[in-house]
């Protein structure tokens, strides 16, 4: 019954899509409306990754299919989470193509690949891309030579091509924008080369940069005083991960990554803000309102660039607007989005860093957990229990879906000097894997961060969630395993073995009536149906 | 501000001693000790990773290879890249590692002939292959003279759950317990002891102990343990003298791959 209203629901969005074919800024903010599309990085802006969509269900998963794949032409980590509106979908291939496929058939319409310097300058992290965004007839994606490109999305005709930073001084892009009204938001990658972070906004129309947002102050600015001598030059605390949106307070929430030289903090005293971070900024001047910051003066590598979820709840008899994140240090935390007020912070993997975390949301550090010479073994790893793969809010169930990473790392402190475009890193690890290792999918509940199910894993994933109004949590393995779960439960309900490790994030649409899942594993797209 | 300058203070004091090689080797020892020694052994002696006190080493013969895998690791084959080293730091480590190879490499003691002959009356033959011969239940020992010390190679034979395969198959993957022994319980009833070949979190794949393959679900299992810290190879301790040990081990150790 729900699901054929949800359907019905869907072809009447899908209908009236078709008269106007462009992707308005009030269509994303309406996102839920048309679930046949999918048409921002996280599905919706406050990052949910849930599909209303309700024909593939608890009862019928089993007969899920695969309908059509698309193998890449490119080599490399298959990292996006395709976009999709009015019968396209848009995806990525390594390092920085984008293309357009025929959402029924999978046949490819046009794909896009800027010339990329031989000599590109990639520290940080393996030269991936993790989605678009589209913005009415607009195509937006980031490159590894640090530009930001604008596809007409019929053609792939290149609108525009604009440098956000200079690439031989380490800044390159791996995140997927986020389109809002008049604004391209986009992160930066590029603090293990020592480049000093920020959050850049665009004009869609033209490319010209709106503003741009330090995410290390400099000097006169609030927080300059966290950084000792002239380290916030070098600072790091990229923005490499795509964050959320409030349409009605008009907040940007992005995460922030590590300071710079990762596992030595000597060179850098303070706390270092705003790395490993929460900010809250408005997309107009890119002010930042607020700041949280989790890991003060990291040396773990600890990024805090992870999906900020925003969802509403009662708390304490109060009802209130909340922002949700599980921290690669392996806590999860509630924050209230308004003001930027610590909630809660409950552990949800295992961590031997801290005694807890205080009252105003600062962690009690334990001793002896400093990276050394001889190695000191710490979890989460240098991964973290969490990273770039996403988690997924259910407003049916309430429960937050975390991709969780057990692992540890013995932990080596190095030294380092900055020299431009070289590795700004001071140490490393040693990852505890194999047996040793392992993972879960968790259902959390989202207010108070407690357990509610796990379906554990046999290695650490990198593979995000998906939630659905079908009652369904997908997931993937490294293993090469692609899984739908009870999301009330966590019990494995379907999985089919997809030839290659899962390190992508799974989305849901529609078309012609009929819902489809889609996730990318080893070097192919694969597209099921029932 | 202070520590900066003392931080200062100590990269300029380091640049003027940099040419010593004394110094360099001593540096690389420390770095050699704290990243390196838990599988290389102390002093390169060998352990579960390749004995590194000999003259040549076998993939890297030249200090620019040996610098290419103290930079990469060789993941394929179990050495992980421990962590981005500068490039004094990698010319330390390659330093010390070569001074291991100018020391006396106290080669094993035994007969690698007399060794031979025990390789073939213990019966070693019927779970491990040597240049082609043998039955493949164990590890191929072809080249096992390169990738493991002789302690190791002398725990194994008398105590093998300590000195587990490593490095030595290509799934599941890295980093996860080789030749892992398991039992399972099947939805009928019966009962089956093998190694495992590859896992995920759905299904487990297998071979018994006469060496045949089997592919479960783990839903249709009724049972699956996983003997972590077992090896189903038989100890020979007890079985074998000590002067039968020392020939067993010096003729493993002899074995280089195709010559």
């Amino acid at each position: 019954m729900k699901a054929r209203a949800f359907l019905a629901a869907a072809s009447i969005a899908l209908a009236a899509i078709h008269a106007s074919a462009q992707v308005s800024y009030q269509r994303i903010v309406k996102a839920e409306s048309e679930p046949s599309n999918w048409l921002t990085y996280s599905g919706n802006y406050q990052s949910h990754r849930f599909s209303p969509l309700t024909e593939i269900n608890r009862q019928n998963v089993g007969q899920l299919k695969p309908a059509w794949v698309y193998q890449v032409r490119r080599t490399g980590i298959v990292e996006t989470s395709p976009i999709v509106a009015d019968g396209v979908m848009y995806l990525t291939e390594p390092p920085s193509t984008v293309t357009a496929l025929d959402v029924r058939t999978g046949r490819p319409l046009w794909t896009y690949t800027p010339a990329i310097p031989t000599d590109v300058i990639v520290i940080g992290s393996p030269p991936v891309n993790r989605g678009v965004a589209i913005l009415d007839d607009t195509i937006f994606f980031g490159t590894v030579h640090g530009h930001l490109i604008a596809l007409d999305a019929k053609s792939g005709a290149v609108r525009w091509d604009t440098i956000v930073d200079d690439n031989k001084l380490g800044h390159y892009l791996t995140n997927a924008p986020l389109a809002l009204a008049d604004r391209i938001i986009v992160g930066v990658s590029g603090a293990e080369a020592g480049i000093r972070g920020f959050l850049d906004a665009y004009d869609p129309k033209t490319g010209k940069r709106v503003w741009r947002t330090y995410t290390v102050p400099g000097p006169g600015e609030p927080g300059f005083e966290t950084w000792g001598g002239d380290s916030w030059k070098n600072g790091g605390g990229s923005s490499w991960l795509t964050g959320s949106y409030d349409p009605a307070l008009n907040l940007v929430y992005w995460g922030t990554g590590n300071p710079g030289p990762d596992w030595n903090g000597d060179v850098r005293p303070g706390d270092n803000l705003y790395t490993c971070s929460l900010l809250a900024l408005s997309p107009v001047d890119g002010k930042i309102k607020w700041h949280f910051q989790f890991t003060p003066h990291d040396v773990h590598d600890w990024d805090s660039n992870e999906i900020p979820i925003l969802f509403d709840a009662t708390v304490n008899g109060r009802a209130r607007r909340l922002v949700a994140m599980a921290n690669r240090n392996a806590f999860y935390y509630v924050l209230d989005r308004e003001t930027g007020e610590f909630l809660t912070a409950t552990p949800y993997a295992k961590q031997t860093w801290a005694d807890g975390i205080d009252a105003k949301g600062r962690p009690r550090l334990r001793a002896g957990t400093d990276p050394s010479l001889e190695g000191t073994l710490v979890f989460p790893n240098i991964q973290g229990a969490s990273n770039w793969p996403s988690p997924s809010y259910s407003p049916l169930t309430r429960l937050f879906y975390q991709p969780a990473r057990e692992m540890g790392t013995y932990f080596y402190k190095g030294e380092s000097k900055y020299k431009a475009g070289e590795p700004f890193v001071a140490g490393g690890g040693r990852a505890v894997n194999g047996d040793d290792a392992w993972g879960a999918v968790r259902a959390i509940e989202a207010t108070t961060g407690k357990l509610k199910w796990e379906f554990k894993l046999l290695s650490p994933p990198w593979t995000g969630l998906l939630s659905t109004a079908g009652g369904l949590v997908f997931g993937g393995t490294e293993e090469g395993n692609f899984f739908a779960l009870d999301a009330e439960t966590g019990k494995p309900l379907w999985d089919l073995q997809l030839g290659g490790a899962v390190k992508a994030n799974p989305i849901s649409f529609g078309v012609d009536g009929k819902q489809y899942i889609a996730i990318a594993a080893g070097y192919a797209i694969f597209v099921f149906g029932l | 501000m202070t520590l900066l300058l003392l931080v200062s203070i100590l990269f300029a004091t380091a640049a003027q001693n940099a040419p010593g090689a004394a110094n360099d080797i001593r540096e690389g020892k420390k770095l050699f000790d704290g990243m390196c020694a838990r599988c290389h052994g102390v002093d390169g002696t060998g352990d579960e990773g390749p004995s590194l006190n000999r003259p040549t080493l076998t993939r890297a013969p030249d200090d620019e290879s040996l610098r290419t895998v103290i930079r990469d690791g060789i993941p394929d084959r179990g050495m992980p890249r421990v962590r981005r080293l500068t490039d004094t730091e990698l010319e330390q480590v390659v330093a010390y590692v070569r001074s291991l190879g100018r020391r006396s490499t106290g080669t094993a003691s035994g007969d690698a002939q007399r060794g031979r002959e025990i390789y073939t009356r213990l019966g070693c033959a019927s779970c491990h292959i040597v240049s082609g011969q043998g039955s493949s239940f164990g590890p191929d020992l072809t080249e096992i003279g390169l990738q493991r010390g002789g302690a190791y190679l002398r725990q194994s034979v008398v105590g093998p759950a300590e000195a587990l395969p490593r490095g030595l198959s290509l799934v599941p993957g890295r980093g996860f317990v080789e030749f892992l022994p398991v039992r399972v319980v099947t939805g009928d009833g019966r009962e089956v002891r093998g190694v495992r070949i590859n896992e995920d979190p759905f299904t487990i794949q297998l071979r018994d102990t006469t060496n045949q393959f089997h592919s479960y679900r783990k839903s249709d299992l009724k049972q699956l343990d996983k003997e972590f810290g077992k090896s189903l190879m038989p100890s020979f301790r007890g079985r074998i003298t000590d002067a039968e040990l020392n020939d067993l081990v010096a003729y493993l150790s002899g074995l280089r791959g195709a010559l």
